[in-house]
């Protein structure tokens, strides 16, 4: 639905990342290197970059059903 | 009282690394629980919901709402004390912490840009909250510090030449080391090697063959010297986080020596 607040793992709070991380790997016509992306936003570690490489928004998806 | 010796390898407001001495293992374990499950953090613990007409439950706001770090200044409140925040976005928009107003200015989101929900038109969320001052044992969100570690400082010493036609094998060692044999050493981190003087590893890739280069090493912990590894939520800044931490070792200390005494 809605990217984590925090990292489950470690707790670490990742959504304030999510929308750079998004636009900067999926929304602009060259895409970056996710791993490249990660490592400028300061997520080091694995436990707290899976948080954003593996969502999916699904708000847009769910809201006509509402 | 002792006195300890604290050296800082890198220090930033919510990340940190330093090297404390002389202490025991128990006492840097006790440290890091500390920093981990007794420091007071506020967070978001009661919700009023005025309306939600977003695609989740009250419930799943209330715990995104939770896990939003606030910035708590130290010594301010006590334990239980509460502060009211509140939120009213209405879409098409996305609700973000930045938008909680809170009631004290002292109280504010620790970062401001994290999505609590996106909302289509005609949807709004208007809720009041109760943030509450406890401990990370209560609760995850309350953790003031984050993946909070430590380990010992390792010390690097040169016992013989590698033999002329060994192998370039990579020596990967990770954390920081205390220079021991500073005549043997290239300057990776851009200082002139010297005995005593601490290196981060990362400086020279993990890897000690390109310190150290054809050179037989022996890498053993300093006793009693550990690196921690110190990184906070935001609710306030790592000296802040390390002083609470102790400052919560030594009231159980000292309520223990109290209840103890006849």
């Amino acid at each position: 639905m809605m990217v984590p607040v925090r990292c489950f793992t470690c707790g670490k709070v990742v959504g304030e990342h999510w929308e750079e991380f998004k636009h900067r790997t999926q929304e602009v016509e060259d895409p970056e290197d996710p791993a490249k992306v990660l490592d400028d936003l300061g997520v080091e570690r694995h436990c707290c970059r899976r948080m954003l490489v593996s969502h999916k928004d699904l708000v847009d998806i769910v809201a006509p059903y509402q | 009282m002792e006195e300890y010796e604290v050296q800082f390898v890198d220090r930033g407001d919510r990340e940190a690394r330093f090297v404390a001495r002389p202490i025991t293992p128990a006492f840097a374990n006790g440290i890091r629980r500390a920093m981990i499950a007794d420091v007071p953090t506020l967070s978001i613990d009661t919700v009023r919901v005025i309306e939600n007409s977003s695609v989740m439950f009250d419930e799943q706001i209330g715990l995104r709402l939770g896990l939003v770090p606030l910035s708590t200044p130290p010594g301010d409140f006590e334990i239980g004390d509460t502060v009211t925040l509140s939120l009213d976005v209405e879409g098409p928009d996305t609700a973000y912490s930045g938008d909680l107003v809170s009631s004290d200015g002292l109280v504010a989101p620790a970062d401001g840009n994290v999505p609590i929900i996106d909302l289509k038109e005609g949807q709004r969320l208007e809720i009041e909250a109760e943030a509450v001052l406890d401990v990370g044992r209560e609760h995850a969100k309350h953790q003031g510090g984050v993946a909070v570690g430590y380990r010992h400082l390792q010390r690097v010493e040169v016992v013989g030449e590698t033999g002329e036609f060994d192998d370039d094998e990579p020596q990967i060692l990770r954390g920081v080391i205390e220079e021991a044999a500073a005549e043997h050493a290239v300057a990776t981190d851009g200082q002139k090697p010297e005995n005593g003087n601490l290196v981060v590893t990362e400086t020279f890739d993990n890897d000690l063959s390109k310190r150290y280069p054809g050179k037989e090493l022996a890498v053993t912990d300093v006793e009693n010297a550990f690196v921690f590894d110190v990184e906070t939520d935001g609710s306030f800044t790592v000296d802040d986080l390390v002083v609470q931490a102790v400052g919560t070792i030594e009231d159980r200390a000292r309520e223990l020596k109290e209840a103890v005494q006849l």
